[in-house]
């Protein structure tokens, strides 16, 4: 297990979008990204999530609405999904239920899934229990108005899809828009220690427009332009201690902290696939930018992020192969993604500087430039063990690392001071599957495992008992700052899938 | 034969994934200053305070009253506020107070014929009624209640009387019984040329001295209206001086609670309440390259224990030490362990309250912390010349002496600090953070007249 003190400056913490593709991740420290919306069904998740060379007609409708053309024949589905974070550090579980279907040259579906999370906080209470204070002064009882926070959130998260095959040019045009109401975001209430509650509340809108274009020997041309606007608001209930002279007592009092988490995204993506001369060998491209901006991050002491505006440029050039040989289909990718993203902090009141200079209200206090380049590796391969004309079964295994690595020049103006930080680190997620495949419906199992993030975990410090003071005295623990530790998630989705006539 | 291939190769990365953590050491991250403020004020406990119970009014004015009124004092010559005036911030300004028989306020108040001064420095009551577990630099009245005397222990034992609602009560009754102080000595007459009869009483016959000065007050009409405003339910034959304490109490509560400074503003999460250079005095303060906080830490910034600072010696002596001041340790019969330890003192509002020590020894903040960053180098290099011309013979820098101190040094001041000339002027930057803006004026707590029809600002 890792262990790590946490004081970064962060930026762009955690976006949520039912469809994770064509938006390229950034973080500056291992969160865990809990698969809570890794929901829709799917062939090659379970090969490592292989994708630019191998078709995946089951989920590529949810990233591309235009490839929702290739759905030959109406069918409904639904994917009971179940992801738990080790060491009891959260979970969730979703059922998504949908369909696909097609009218002459018309295509679309519709999908609904309710989804319940668990809270993520440690388990231990918190504000720690009362101390007393030199001359036998303790902690009074906390506002009794202040129930238990609830063990689990739900959410509710909607995707439609439209398109139309223009008949005899092998284009196809389609769009979409999954929009989430949000009461939970996997981990956010860890991102607050100390609090005694985190309401979350809010909603993520993804629109899409796509483009497939499909020619002889079987070629074929994507492209994508997509727009999502997250908006969280994090209500947090901290029980402020206060010295109460008159009781000599310590107390509690409630405070509400409204902290949002706002950000923009507009995206592009093109991916051009073909064969290749080879017998089953496949060759795709892709290429993805992304321009994102974060007018609000949430202002949480665990990360030590301003509450101030961020952007960021992220781009993905990527190339995969596939090979078909009978029964059996191998996958591999190979993405490069350069992120270069700017955050800085403003000065809520005129600041002196360490030089003596002096920065106006609104004025930049902190300059952070970050520079990643980061690399994901997959590779799967599928395996049907038994093929018949009633039944076949097929086997799964695959294996996606996802290496970051960045590096960060902080100016500080207020110190006057530059600051240079790299960071890297390696996710591993192995992934398995299972298919059975009969006439009248689809059974499939996919698991996975991440290894090599982490989850914030605030400590109860001990109380600090100043052994040569005279007499001793003791003060009320606080917490520590929050460290990161490493965990693993595991992933279990069964779908379903069925013709519908 | 591919699948083959890629099985293995699969099975393979399976396993190095699977012992594999990915970590590289990571370099240091910058923090922010209020972040790690924030964490270190946690450490100490340094909470923000919440409001102090309102008092009565009635109860109140006669405090006021009473801590302006030199009808307290035997030769009735000083009062409470004599030492403690609001034009001094509730303290004199004097490095060692003055006690009856002396004249004038403030730093420029002045010996008596005959009289010396008071071994201590007059502590500022501002902020008394945050109910300090130790009260008087020796911690003499503190909120444990062993030893008998009901919730506190006292020097007058089981002589207090009960029905003091707070130490800070407890502590009032006891300027009274001090010679030196208010009380005078035999033979004096009072500022009318009649004999000082609270004189006369015995140094332990505590009952009989507060049965006295309640005999004064209550033959003034005015007293007993506002003692019987003040304590509705209680008859006139009924009351005693620890009636008086209270409201004295009540109204250092209610007058002298100062604690809306920049740093209580910080604690209650107003981020730009400090400016920079503060916080970098704070983050000092609450760091371990000073632990400032391991004497002035809690909700109090200190109060709640002892140490031996090894401040120089200076004045007459107290008890069995003379002529110099064990402090703690005369209370506890020159007990290694407490020998020339003081309490260390809740630092609100300190920017207001020089001369600063149990002595008075130091002018300024900056002398303080000057000390601080090298006690036994400063110690044996104290310039007494810095003290007013009076107090330069009461200074005790022989060699024994000062080794006698040192030998007793609290462990955390042994060292060095290493504070540059920058860190001490933003510690200083912190200390002024601690000030109420209200507490820069207090003059309108003086009263235009007290009850006895005597001076009150003279």
């Amino acid at each position: 297990m890792t262990r790590r003190v946490v004081s970064l400056c962060f930026v762009f913490l955690a976006v949520a979008g039912i469809a994770a593709a064509q938006t390229i991740p950034i973080q500056t420290v291992p969160l865990v990204p809990a698969d809570q919306f890794d929901i829709f069904p799917s062939y090659t998740l379970a090969m490592g999530g292989v994708s630019i060379a191998v078709p995946d007609t089951l989920y590529d409708p949810f990233l591309n609405p235009a490839t929702g053309a290739r759905h030959r024949a109406a069918r409904f589905f639904s994917a009971p999904t179940f992801y738990s974070v080790s060491r009891n550090a959260g979970g969730g579980r979703t059922l998504p239920l949908g369909a696909f279907g097609s009218i002459g040259t018309w295509f679309g579906g519709l999908a609904l899934a309710l989804q319940q999370v668990d809270a993520s906080r440690s388990p231990a209470p918190f504000p720690p229990s009362p101390l007393p204070l030199a001359g036998g002064s303790s902690v009074a009882p906390g506002p009794a108005n202040l129930g238990p926070a609830p063990d689990t959130h739900g959410n509710a998260l909607a995707f439609a899809m439209i398109g139309k095959t223009l008949p005899g040019s092998g284009l196809s045009l389609g769009g979409s828009v999954s929009w989430a109401k949000l009461r939970a975001l996997d981990g956010v209430d860890l991102l607050y220690p100390g609090s005694a509650r985190v309401t979350q509340f809010g909603e993520t809108v993804d629109a899409r427009l796509g483009l497939l274009k499909e020619w002889e020997g079987d070629r074929s041309f994507e492209a994508i332009v997509l727009h999502e606007r997250f908006r969280m608001t994090h209500d947090v209930t901290f029980l402020d201690t206060f010295w109460n002279p008159g009781t000599q007592q310590f107390f509690q009092s409630a405070r509400l902290e409204r902290n949002r988490d706002f950000s923009k995204r507009w995206g592009v993506q093109v991916k051009y696939e073909r064969p290749l001369a080879a017998s089953g060998w496949r060759i795709g491209w892709l290429a993805t930018a992304n321009r994102m901006s974060q007018p609000n991050t949430p202002n949480t002491d665990a990360l030590n992020i301003p509450q101030d505006p961020g952007r960021a440029n992220a781009y993905e050039l990527g190339v995969g192969v596939s090979r078909t040989y009978g029964p059996a289909v191998f996958g591999m990718d190979v993405v490069y993604q350069p992120i270069w993203s700017t955050t800085w902090a403003e000065a809520s009141t005129p600041t002196t500087t360490s030089g003596g200079g002096l920065i106006p209200l609104g004025g930049r206090t902190i300059e952070n430039g970050f520079h990643f380049s980061n690399a994901l590796f997959r590779m799967g391969f599928s395996h049907e063990l038994v093929r018949s004309v009633s039944k076949t079964a097929a086997l799964q295994l695959g294996l996606a690392v996802r290496s970051v690595h960045y590096s960060l020049a902080q100016r500080d103006f207020v110190e006057v001071a530059t600051r240079r930080l790299e960071q890297s680190w390696l996710e591993w997620t192995p992934t398995w599957g299972l298919s059975l495949r009969f006439p009248e419906l689809e059974l499939r199992y996919r698991g996975r495992v991440t290894h090599g993030t982490d989850r914030l975990v605030a400590t109860p410090n001990q109380f600090i008992g100043i052994a040569d003071a005279r007499p001793l005295g003791i003060f009320p623990p606080s917490s520590l700052p929050p460290t990161l530790d490493g965990v693993h998630v595991i992933t279990h989705q069964f779908s379903v899938s069925l013709p519908l006539r | 034969m591919i699948t083959r291939i890629v099985g293995m190769a699969y099975l393979g990365l399976l396993v190095l994934a699977t012992g594999c953590d990915g970590w590289k050491t990571p370099s240091e991250p910058p923090a922010s200053i209020d972040a790690e403020l924030r964490q270190s004020l946690g450490r100490w406990g340094t909470v923000p305070i919440g409001p102090t119970p309102t008092q009565a009014p009635a109860l109140v004015d006669l405090g006021q009253a009473l801590m302006f009124d030199k009808v307290l004092s035997g030769n009735r010559d000083i009062a409470c506020a004599t030492c403690h005036n609001p034009v001094s911030h509730a303290g004199d300004g004097l490095a060692l107070s003055i006690g009856t028989g002396g004249s004038g306020l403030g730093p420029s108040r002045t010996l008596g014929p005959g009289r010396q001064f008071i071994p201590r420095n007059a502590p500022t009551l501002l902020n008394t009624g945050l109910n300090n577990p130790y009260l008087f630099w020796d911690g003499r009245v503190s909120g444990f209640g062993f030893g008998g005397g009901g919730p506190f222990q006292t020097p007058a034992g089981a002589a207090l009387p009960s029905g003091l609602p707070t130490l800070l009560a407890a502590q009032a009754m006891f300027p009274v019984m001090n010679r030196e102080e208010m009380r005078g000595v035999p033979g004096d007459h009072d500022r009318f040329g009649n004999v000082n009869e609270l004189a006369a009483f015995g140094d332990s016959d505590f009952v009989g001295l507060w049965q006295a000065v309640m005999r004064r007050l209550l033959a003034i009409p005015e007293y007993v209206s506002k003692f019987n405003a003040a304590f509705p339910g209680t008859p006139t034959s009924a009351l005693g001086f620890q009636h008086a304490a209270t409201a004295i109490a009540a109204f250092e509560t209610q007058a002298l609670t100062k604690t809306n400074s920049p740093f209580d503003r910080y604690l209650q999460h107003d981020d730009a309440a400090m400016t920079t250079e503060q916080k970098r005095g704070a983050l000092l303060f609450f760091g371990d390259k000073t632990r400032c906080a391991s004497c002035h830490g809690g909700p109090l910034l200190g109060g709640q224990n002892f140490a031996n600072a090894g401040v120089p010696q200076l004045g007459p002596g107290v008890g069995s030490g003379t002529p110099l001041d064990l402090g703690r340790g005369e209370l506890f019969n020159q007990q290694e362990f407490y020998k020339f330890a003081f309490r260390a003192t809740p630092l609100r509002n300190v920017e207001l309250t020089a001369p600063y020590m149990h002595d008075g020894a130091f002018s300024d903040l900056d002398a303080v912390l000057k000390h601080y960053n090298d006690v036994p180098t400063a110690l044996r290099e104290y310039d007494a010349s810095q003290l007013p011309p009076a107090l330069q013979q009461t200074y005790h820098g022989e060699d024994a002496t000062i080794t006698a101190v040192l030998a007793n040094l609290d462990g955390r001041l042994a060292q060095p600090l290493h504070l540059t000339e920058v860190e001490i002027g933003e510690l200083v930057a912190f200390l002024k953070s601690l000030t109420d803006p209200s507490a820069r004026d207090l003059t309108s707590l003086i009263p235009a007249r007290v009850p006895s029809g005597l001076p009150v600002q003279e």
